[in-house]
């Protein structure tokens, strides 16, 4: 199966008419794996195809096109490929393209994580895939994360101790997925959270797929000193909380694994929160489905995972696209 | 948890590192201390935190190189070394942290391991046998075997302690010294004062427990710290009233311990460095000393000239100089402090009154001493730069007067008056991935000259230095943005880089260096500039680096009869005159 890149962002099927997380308009059938910027297509005149909660989160953040909705495990059939939606467990309304055609079976990850988020549909795969074009963002044995149950602890508890002590917690969480997870992995604590008006916008879209995120209010300077507060670490750079004291920085990524974040951004604590699968649950899922081909994508260490599915027989090649840091 | 075990120490070094203010990581560690009964395992405790695998008296090294841990950590957790390994150390910037976490997550490694609680004296026994073996498989089989019996967080900082490296949990021996304070309730003052004088973190922790401070006494041929001067332009010193000056010599900082016939001289490093300079040791038996401690300077002395540090280096690090070496580099130690006296040390008193029995003891034993000068003002202070670097000395060095010697300290009661060595333009060759707080950026780079119409070469630029300062954060970003679209190989940490950035390298000097390809290395390169206005064709030559060196070395210096830099009552110096040896 031909499978091309589309410079640094996108991935097209050529000869069926079809593009991933692509912002041309020249091809046929564009699907759109889920709402983080270097995902979204970047063009008001692009139609595409996506879930109904990534649609809605696009159009929160800008996406002025038209979009086909799609809902998991619909089927979609074009001349020479029949196309069904997956949930990847990234975050909200993410999905995987599964697409079978006379030259085989393709699974696209976009973004995905398993075990999914708790804040996401899921997690689903078909049984049977010829060509795994699969993230790799965090491709070294490095990264393996600790269950959503303790983290969810790690996080609670964070909050509660800072607060016991008279500190301000401060949760350093991208605006939209990783935001609303921390929000639903602190709900149980029935405590007030604010959290920054760029992550606020895509709340009550979370909510509306019934994901509960407790007590929550869009962050007022005035009023944030003792509640929970979630923004991003250019925010709090830029004066966000600055009138706070007494606040303790927690931050909650996969990247959060280094040490160096620590000091980097000066922050009290590391929480290795992701929303990519960790590098075991990679290689594990590749000898699960056993392709002809693993496409890598999205990883400063695709050398890694190879040498990896080298060892596992599993041919394999990479797909070089720019990585989002802000994970 | 057993107490006492090494377990519970990695944990209290991990919440250490995880305590932000330095008041909160002083107490966690002052409770730490309170907690042991006995007097062995605090030793071992503050030590581990505070110096090393062993105390720095001992002379004992732990030494185990990075990649003989690795490569064995590598094969612990069956996983390829240079594949694997590798790129997993550069994501993290520390092979220790990359070590942790993959003897953490790789399940081979898991189920070797079966942590069994090792208490802190066998921690010690394993780097004692380390100690004790020399060859990389004896290491890394008794690594191999340690490992087993520990957790990842152990692991970790068993190898930090071992390399004698930073701990990197923001906690130096100075909050150690704090930590012992607060525990035992006494004045970090006196804790320091102890810690100086017995030059052991983990004797302080006994003598601190004990209520026995005031028995630290400090004893010869038992090197002392030395004190440690600050660059002028970092300290904000407006007025120079009460400082003198001397000129500073670019020779090797020394500190001997004489006894009559017995002499020991130690490097800054505290290092035995007497066997390499056998012609001071006799210098100073002649002298017929009673017990004195002095601090001063190694310099090349031939025919009244101070030589360049470039000859020293010929003397330097060599275990038993020949006698042609001798006689063709002579050496001479220059003193300039005095800090035992009278059977007692005298580093509390003020430098005037040690200067003024240092004087005494020169003029009666011929005791070469610096020269110090008054400073009347700005002008004469320069005017006293100038021939000092007429001398071919470094510059000068400004003395408070009413300061006590205070060993292991960098403040401003001693500031240096330095130039410069010189600036290159250079091309930046390859970007090394940083650690520490650096991790996850290039933070260290190696800078190259223009060989491109030079006929011995077939490059176009080969390495000069390797700088890894003088650089802001917001510059080491940009540079970091810059070098993604330069990089066109990459080996590991380190990225091969089309010549393009131009970095105005500072330096102190230049020194041959026949393992380098240029055949010249700089001492203490840093950035002056990144000049983002240039191109690699506006980059200095091999030419222009050999022309530099010949200028430093062959430089008329002034000769020591006039304004000499140093005073000797006679200048009986027959191992350092030409004509007589």
């Amino acid at each position: 199966m031909k499978i091309t890149k589309a410079g640094y962002h996108g991935i097209l099927l050529p000869d069926l008419n079809i593009g991933f997380d692509y912002s041309g308009t020249d091809t046929q059938y564009t699907f759109i794996s889920h709402a983080h910027a270097d995902h979204m297509p970047r063009n008001r005149k692009s139609s595409v195809y996506c879930t109904p909660n990534t649609l809605k989160l696009m159009q929160r953040r800008g996406y002025k096109g038209d979009a086909t909705i799609m809902d998991f495990g619909d089927s979609f059939e074009t001349e020479k490929a029949r196309i069904t939606l997956y949930q990847a467990g990234h975050i909200l309304g993410s999905a995987m393209v599964y697409v079978e055609s006379d030259e085989g079976s393709l699974l696209y990850t976009g973004d995905y994580r398993t075990p999914p988020s708790p804040a996401s549909e899921g997690f689903s795969i078909p049984d049977q895939v010829d060509h795994f074009i699969t993230e790799a963002t965090f491709g070294l044995p490095i990264y393996k994360w600790d269950s959503h149950e303790n983290l969810g602890q790690e996080i609670r508890s964070f909050a509660s101790k800072s607060l016991k002590y008279g500190y301000t917690p401060i949760f350093l969480a991208y605006n939209l997925g990783k935001a609303q997870e921390v929000m639903h992995l602190l709900a149980p604590l029935g405590q007030q959270v604010q959290i920054h008006g760029a992550g606020y916008k895509m709340c009550d879209v979370y909510e509306e797929a019934g994901i509960d995120l407790g007590n929550y209010e869009s962050y007022d300077r005035d009023t944030c000193e003792g509640n929970i507060l979630i923004t991003t670490n250019s925010a709090l750079n830029n004066g966000f909380a600055s009138n706070v004291q007494k606040k303790r920085i927690a931050y909650c990524s996969g990247w959060a694994t280094r040490e160096a974040a620590r000091s980097q951004l000066t922050v009290h604590k590391l929480i290795p929160l992701s929303d990519h699968l960790d590098f075991f649950e990679l290689i594990r899922l590749c000898e699960e489905f056993d392709p002809q081909k693993v496409h890598i994508t999205h990883t400063p260490n695709a050398d890694v995972v190879q040498h990896y599915l080298d060892e596992r027989n599993i041919d394999s090649r990479f797909l070089d696209m720019e990585i989002e840091e802000d994970d | 948890m057993a107490e006492n075990s090494f377990q519970q120490l990695a944990e209290i070094a991990q919440q250490i590192n995880e305590t932000r203010s330095t008041n909160a990581k002083i107490s966690c560690c002052a409770q730490y201390f309170q907690s042991f009964e006995d007097d062995k395992n605090l030793k071992l405790g503050a030590q581990f935190l505070g110096e090393g695998a062993f105390s720095s008296v001992s002379g004992k090294r732990a030494t185990i190189g990075s990649r003989t841990y690795s490569t064995c950590a590598a094969e612990f957790c069956d996983i390829d070394y240079e594949k694997v390994f590798k790129p997993c150390k550069t994501a993290l910037g520390s092979a220790s942290e990359a070590i942790e976490k993959l003897m953490n997550n790789i399940e081979v490694a898991r189920k070797k391991r079966e942590p069994a609680q090792l208490s802190l004296r066998e921690i010690k026994s394993i780097y004692e046998d380390i100690y004790n073996v020399s060859s990389r498989a004896d290491k890394q089989h008794i690594l191999r075997n340690a490992w087993k019996q520990m957790t990842p967080v152990e692991i970790k900082f068993f190898i930090r302690i071992m390399t004698r490296g930073s701990l990197r949990i923001g906690f130096e021996v100075k909050s150690v010294v704090s930590a012992l304070a607060e525990a035992f309730g006494k004045n970090v003052e006196e804790v320091r004062y102890a810690h100086m004088i017995t030059g052991s973190i983990g004797k302080t922790a006994i003598l601190c427990k004990n209520d026995n401070l005031d028995e630290a006494t400090f004893k010869l041929f038992h090197p002392l710290s030395f004190m440690l001067a600050s660059p002028i332009e970092s300290r904000a010193v407006e007025n120079l009233d009460g400082y003198i000056a001397e000129e500073k010599f670019n020779g090797m900082r020394a500190q001997a311990h004489i006894s009559g016939q017995q002499v020991e001289l130690y490097s800054r490093d505290l290092n035995d460095i007497t066997h390499s300079f056998p012609e001071i040791v006799q210098f100073f038996i002649k002298r017929n000393l009673s017990d004195v401690v002095l601090d001063g300077e190694i310099c090349v002395f031939k025919n009244d000239e101070i030589l360049p540090f470039q000859l020293l280096q010929k003397r330097m690090g060599r275990k038993k100089p020949g006698k042609e070496i001798i006689e063709k580099y002579p050496v001479l130690f220059i003193s300039y402090d005095l800090l035992y006296h009278d059977n007692r040390p005298i580093f509390e008193k003020e430098l005037r009154k040690r200067r003024n029995l240092l004087t005494k003891l020169s003029q009666n034993h011929d005791l070469p001493i610096t020269n110090q000068f008054e400073v009347t003002d700005r002008d004469h202070l320069d005017e006293l730069f100038d021939r000092a670097l007429a001398h071919g000395n470094e510059g000068l060095m400004l003395k408070k007067v009413d300061s006590t010697y205070e060993y292991g300290q960098r403040r401003k009661s001693w500031l240096k008056v330095k130039k410069p060595g010189g600036t290159l333009d250079t091309v930046m060759m390859y970007a090394h991935a940083g650690s520490g707080k650096r991790g996850g950026y290039y933070s260290d780079f190696t800078l190259g000259i223009r060989v491109a119409e030079d006929e011995r070469y077939e490059e176009e630029f080969i390495p000069i230095g390797k700088a890894y300062g003088g650089y802001t954060d917001e510059e080491m970003k940009r540079l970091n943005k810059r070098i993604k679209d330069l990089t066109v190989e990459k080996y590991g940490p380190t990225l091969g880089l089309i010549p393009e950035i131009v970095i105005e390298l500072e330096f102190d000097d230049i020194q041959e260096n026949k393992r380098t390809k240029a055949n010249y290395s700089l001492r203490l390169p840093r950035f002056k500039a990144i000049r983002w206005d240039l191109n690699p064709d506006d980059a200095d030559t091999l030419k222009d680096v050999e022309h530099m060196y010949q200028q430093k070395i062959s430089r008329e210096r002034l000769k020591q009869e006039e304004n000499p830099s140093f005073y000797i009552e006679s200048l009986d110096l027959e191992t350092t005159r030409d004509d007589k040896g």
